[in-house]
């Protein structure tokens, strides 16, 4: 009797400690879900680098969420201006539909720069100023041993935080195996700010798992970026899903510098690259 | 000591008055009633007069009871849930003290059992939307990986409703996760959660009584806005050394009492620890090997009676998780309680109790190594003192009042680089605060069948110096610094809080009852989460934020059936809160100085039936409870300013309890739970960003969709492997319902010119089992 309560115990005990591992992953299904499409509404993408143009703006409407065909109706013939501080001004031209290219315009660090877009008889006003620029100072990889035997390259990136605070940055990696799309730790890029680092020398750690292999030239960007970028990329990548946490609070747009209720943002900030060969 | 002579004075002008108007004709019995068994203190006896209908007091929660009658000779009848009635004949012709001891009534197989508390006191007293756990009933119901959690047990009760499936965080009508009060002897818990919020930090072992109240709040208790949850631990007990214990798949347990003088003074010591952290020692990788991953919980009590008059009792919780990989990150949080009480005996009608409280919460997390190494540390410190009357004027009549100043320190946050470490120190500047608050309320039988508690309450908050303290504009930006020194007023807020609770008895089965309270939260919690977690920010009310208020209005209709075998009730009420805090999107709560700019205030109201019918005793037990409520808020930057279905709204909330007890060896248990899925926040519109080469979702509607219903079975069997163990099987979610635990929408992976809308489920069926042993 004794021996059989045992033997009911043991195997009692050996399922529920698997069915516990089981249900920690959880389970993930495909459903249909009813949405609603709201009015259309104007996306604004403005980018201004400190390197030689053409800087393009791109024009757009919202459709619905689940869109065949996941392409927004581009906006032509808008009018798009963006003049700097020192009064320079450029006429932006649409190459393609909704596309619109500068042509005379040059991206220098310190200058503040205004977008105006007027389109279907709104304007759309946004301002950036391009950041002081900060440099790479070192760049180099090492293997990584992380949990559970997961295997590849911690990438050190070393720059200096210039003293005032409120330094606001991005890194974007890339692999050159790597589509452009899809960056090698699984995130487009990092976003940081100097809040608990300010003035210090600072190492930032890109992890590249999964994609990356010894040969490949890793291109590191360190952006400086003001602080309107800083929050709409951060609030952007809030709602992105595979960012999302179960319990995270009501996702809601991103917050952007654009004026008139449009979506997007209008940047300008310094790009420094270098590349370095895994080994 | 302007508190301490107040009190004086009232002491005084009551005895006056009772001597005056009772002394004469009246004569008292006083005394405590006991499990005869352990010594503990029985919470809510009921001490009623055999040849008075409806003549009788109920004992408080040091199990203490007084009733004035005029001199006479009475049969005393003493009751409670689970216990054989004590019959006390009594010539009541001069003042005495009688303190009762009850036997625990066996279980007897296939008859129905004839147990105390066959009374109607849930139709007779004032209290509207309160409901009490027997703690045999919470370790009887199924949860998730079979650990009796108080926390999920209560969910299951009309009006409280579960945050997230698995976890202990709860909303009561309509109110948010941080607007309840949840007091472990008379200590405020801040965190109530341990591992993410999968478990509560209360050891029901530890647990002797437990009272949840989501209407009609009475004027002893303050400082949240929806809800009071006041769990009681055990004394210890007093007769004899035991221990019980158990085996669980997540957690083990020990428990430890017995007398420090027989019958007079007495300990407790509970302790609990997970140890799925043992198997990662198996590990031969030395960075999993040297990881950590558990909580513990002790649970210390001891008590001493000083004489008939006189008790002192001391506890202390102490908890604290602990998840540790070395070189990555570490982080551990926990609460630390301390409790020093005393009860005295003013004569035979008035009770006292006087507590020292201190609370604190803090978390710790380090993040990285060598050089971009860091620790962060917050928390939240109080130091509290609590004086509570009870004056049994007679058996019409009873008053309560009290005084309770709490020290708050807010320690916000601080970073501690590590010394090779490129990040700067940092110290966000803590914040101080003084929460005061004097309290009467007075319970009457004004007519035979029409009793009445009013109370008031009144609170005081200051926040105090010293700091830096900052105004904001309508953009968050600061534009003003005021800089005050230590103890400095910075702000002070008053508020006069109502108690109102009225009950006509129709007969001596039915009543109708209404309430009318406010309720005022001096502290807010700022949390980045649905749920609680353990980096969530409590702030003061300050310059920027102000107190948020509720008014609740409660009428119910309540009704024993069947020899008071059936307990139902019928409950309608609305509450309007106002001051209510959202955030500004994207906002980030960690050491930042200017957390206040971040917020927005708005309002938001609740209404809505309760139902609930209970059976309490008898070889089968359990309850049906269904809700039908709407909750909604308003905040003028968002939604364009419209209204809003709150998170927790949910129209319907349907829970059913059974528990069976079949024979000697066997007891069965099933909860059915069924609820309207929360209201959240999808896409109504999508568009293509270059930079991200990505779709994005377009949000228009705050909380414009509802999550799938939710609905689960869950059984439970214990087999009494004899008198002393028994084994307890489990089986969550039994039909294997794949709840939605999150919904996410994405660009599909095998075609990313597709968008999905993807269901996660974290819960499908899952059993567990409990090994549990007393000796």
């Amino acid at each position: 009797m004794k021996t059989k309560r045992n033997l009911l115990l043991r195997t009692i005990f050996v399922l529920t400690f698997f069915s516990t591992v089981w249900f920690l992953y959880g389970c993930q299904q495909v459903v249909s879900i009813d949405l609603n499409t709201a009015n259309p509404r104007i996306v604004v993408e403005g980018n201004i680098k400190d390197q030689p143009g053409p800087y393009s703006v791109f024009l757009s409407m919202t459709g619905s969420y689940f869109d065949t065909t996941l392409a927004t109706p581009p906006v032509s013939h808008a009018q798009v201006v963006i003049t700097d501080n020192l009064g320079n001004r450029d006429t932006l031209k649409e190459v393609i539909s909704g596309t619109y290219q500068s042509s005379t315009l040059l991206g220098v660090s310190g200058r503040t720069y205004m977008l105006s877009v007027k389109a279907d008889g709104k304007e759309y006003i946004a301002t950036s100023s391009m950041p002081t620029k900060v440099f790479i100072d070192s760049l180099y990889a090492l293997p990584r041993h992380g949990f559970g035997g997961e295997s590849g390259y911690d990438i050190y990136v070393t720059f200096k935080d210039p003293p005032e605070l409120g330094n606001y940055y991005r890194i974007n990696a890339r692999s050159s195996t790597v589509i452009p799309a899809d960056s090698i730790d699984g995130r487009r890029y990092r976003l940081f700010t100097d809040k608990l680092t300010n003035g210090n020398e600072m190492t930032e750690r890109i992890r590249a798992g999964r994609n990356v292999n010894v040969g490949d030239t890793i291109t590191i960007e360190l952006c400086s970026i003001d602080k309107a970028s800083y929050d709409y990329f951060n609030t952007l990548s809030d709602i992105l899903s595979s960012d999302r946490s179960p319990t995270s609070l009501a996702p809601e747009n991103p917050n952007s510098n654009i004026s008139s209720d449009a979506l997007g943002y209008f940047a300008a900030y310094t790009i420094d690259s270098k590349q370095i060969v895994l080994r | 000591m302007k508190t301490l002579a107040v009190v004086i004075t009232i002491l005084f002008l009551l005895h006056l008055l009772n001597s005056i108007t009772f002394s004469q004709t009246k004569q008292t019995i006083s005394g405590i009633v006991k499990n005869g068994e352990t010594g503990e203190a029985l919470i809510g006896a009921a001490v009623v007069v055999k040849e008075l209908s409806g003549v009788g007091v109920v004992s408080n929660a040091y199990g203490f009871y007084s009733l004035t009658l005029p001199r006479e000779t009475y049969t005393i009848l003493v009751q409670y849930l689970g216990f054989k009635t004590k019959i006390f004949s009594l010539l009541l012709d001069k003042d005495q003290i009688v303190n009762f001891e009850l036997t625990p009534e066996p279980i007897k197989v296939g008859e129905v059992v004839v147990s105390g508390e066959r009374t109607n006191a849930n139709v007779t007293s004032t209290e509207v939307s309160a409901e009490k756990l027997e703690i045999d009933e919470i370790k009887s119901i199924p949860v998730l990986l079979g650990e009796k959690d108080i926390l999920k047990t209560i969910q299951l009760l009309p009006g409280v409703q579960s945050a997230g499936e698995g976890g202990t965080g709860f909303y009561a009508r309509g109110g948010g996760i941080d607007q309840n009060l949840i007091v472990l002897d008379e200590a405020p818990v801040y965190n109530s959660s341990h591992l993410l919020g999968f478990l509560s930090v209360f050891n029901s072992d530890a647990i002797k009584d437990v009272k949840v109240i989501t209407g009609g709040i009475p004027a002893e208790y303050g400082g949240r806005l929806s809800s009071v949850l006041d769990i009681r631990t055990n004394d210890g007990n007093d007769k004899e050394f035991g221990g019980t214990g158990g085996i669980g798949l997540l957690s083990s347990r020990l428990t430890l009492e017995g007398p420090i003088v027989r019958d007079e003074g007495s300990f407790i010591v509970s302790g609990r620890r997970t140890y799925a952290d043992l198997f990662l020692k198996l590990s031969k990788d030395t960075l999993i090997n040297r990881a950590s991953l558990y909580f513990y919980d002790l649970n210390a009590k001891a008590n001493y009676s000083l004489g008939q008059k006189d008790r002192m009792f001391i506890s202390g919780y102490f908890g604290r998780d602990n998840f540790n990989y070395p070189g990555t990150f570490g982080f551990n949080w926990g609460n630390t309680t301390g409790t020093l009480r005393w009860n005295h005996i003013f004569g035979d009608h008035l009770f006292s109790n006087t507590s020292f409280i201190i609370s604190d919460y803090g978390y710790s997390n380090v993040v990285g190594s060598g050089t971009s190494e860091f620790q962060i540390t917050s928390g939240i410190r109080d130091l509290n003192f609590k004086m509570d009357f009870q004056y049994f004027t007679n058996s019409q009549s009873t008053i309560k009042f009290g005084v309770n100043s709490v020290y708050h320190t807010f320690l916000p946050g601080t970073v501690t680089a590590g010394s090779t470490s490129f990040t700067n120190s940092l110290t966000i500047e803590n914040r101080y605060a003084l929460e005061s608050a004097a309290y009467f309320s007075h319970e009457l039988d004004i007519v035979s069948g029409f009793k009445l508690n009013y109370g008031l309450r009144y609170s005081l908050f200051s926040l105090l110096g010293p700091g830096h303290i900052f105004s904001y504009d309508e953009s968050g930006a600061a534009v003003d610094t005021a800089t005050y020194r230590s103890r400095d007023f910075i702000k002070t807020y008053t508020n006069l809080e109502p108690r109102i609770s009225a009950n006509v008895l129709l007969n001596e089965t039915s009543s109708i009852k209404a309430s009318y309270t406010r309720t005022t939260q001096y502290l807010h919690l700022l949390s980045n989460s649905t749920t609680s977690n353990p980096s969530d920010l409590w702030v003061p009310s300050s310059n920027n934020v102000k107190p948020q208020l509720a008014d609740q209005y409660d009428v119910g209709y309540f009704r024993n059936f069947n020899d008071n075998q059936f307990e139902a009730s019928f409950e309608l009420y609305y509450k309007n809160m106002q001051n209510l805090i959202d955030y500004k999107n994207g906002a980030d709560f960690l050491l930042n100085q200017n957390v206040e700019a971040l917020l927005l205030y708005g309002r938001g109201w609740s209404y809505g039936a309760e139902m609930l019918v209970r059976k309490k005793f008898g070889q089968v037990t359990g309850w049906v409870g269904y809700t039908l409520s709407k909750t909604e808020e308003q905040f003028d930057q968002i939604n364009n300013g419209l209204a809003f279905p709150a998170r927790q709204d949910r129209t319907h909330d349907i829970s059913v309890v059974v528990i069976y007890d079949y024979n000697s060896v066997w007891n069965f248990s099933a909860s059915w739970v069924y609820n309207t899925g929360n209201a959240v926040t999808f896409p109504s519109g999508g568009y293509w960003l270059q930079a991200e080469n990505r779709w994005i979702p377009l949000y228009t509607e705050r909380n414009g969709y509802r999550m799938p219903a939710y609905h689960r079975l869950d059984l439970s069997a214990t087999w009494k492997l004899g008198p002393r163990s028994n084994l307890n099987f489990s089986l969550y979610n039994a039909y294997d319902r794949m709840n939605a635990y999150s919904i996410n929408f994405r660009q599909d992976p095998n075609n990313l010119d597709k968008t999905q809308a993807v269901q996660t489920t974290f819960f499908p069926i899952i059993p567990s089992v409990t090994y549990n042993f007393n000796f």
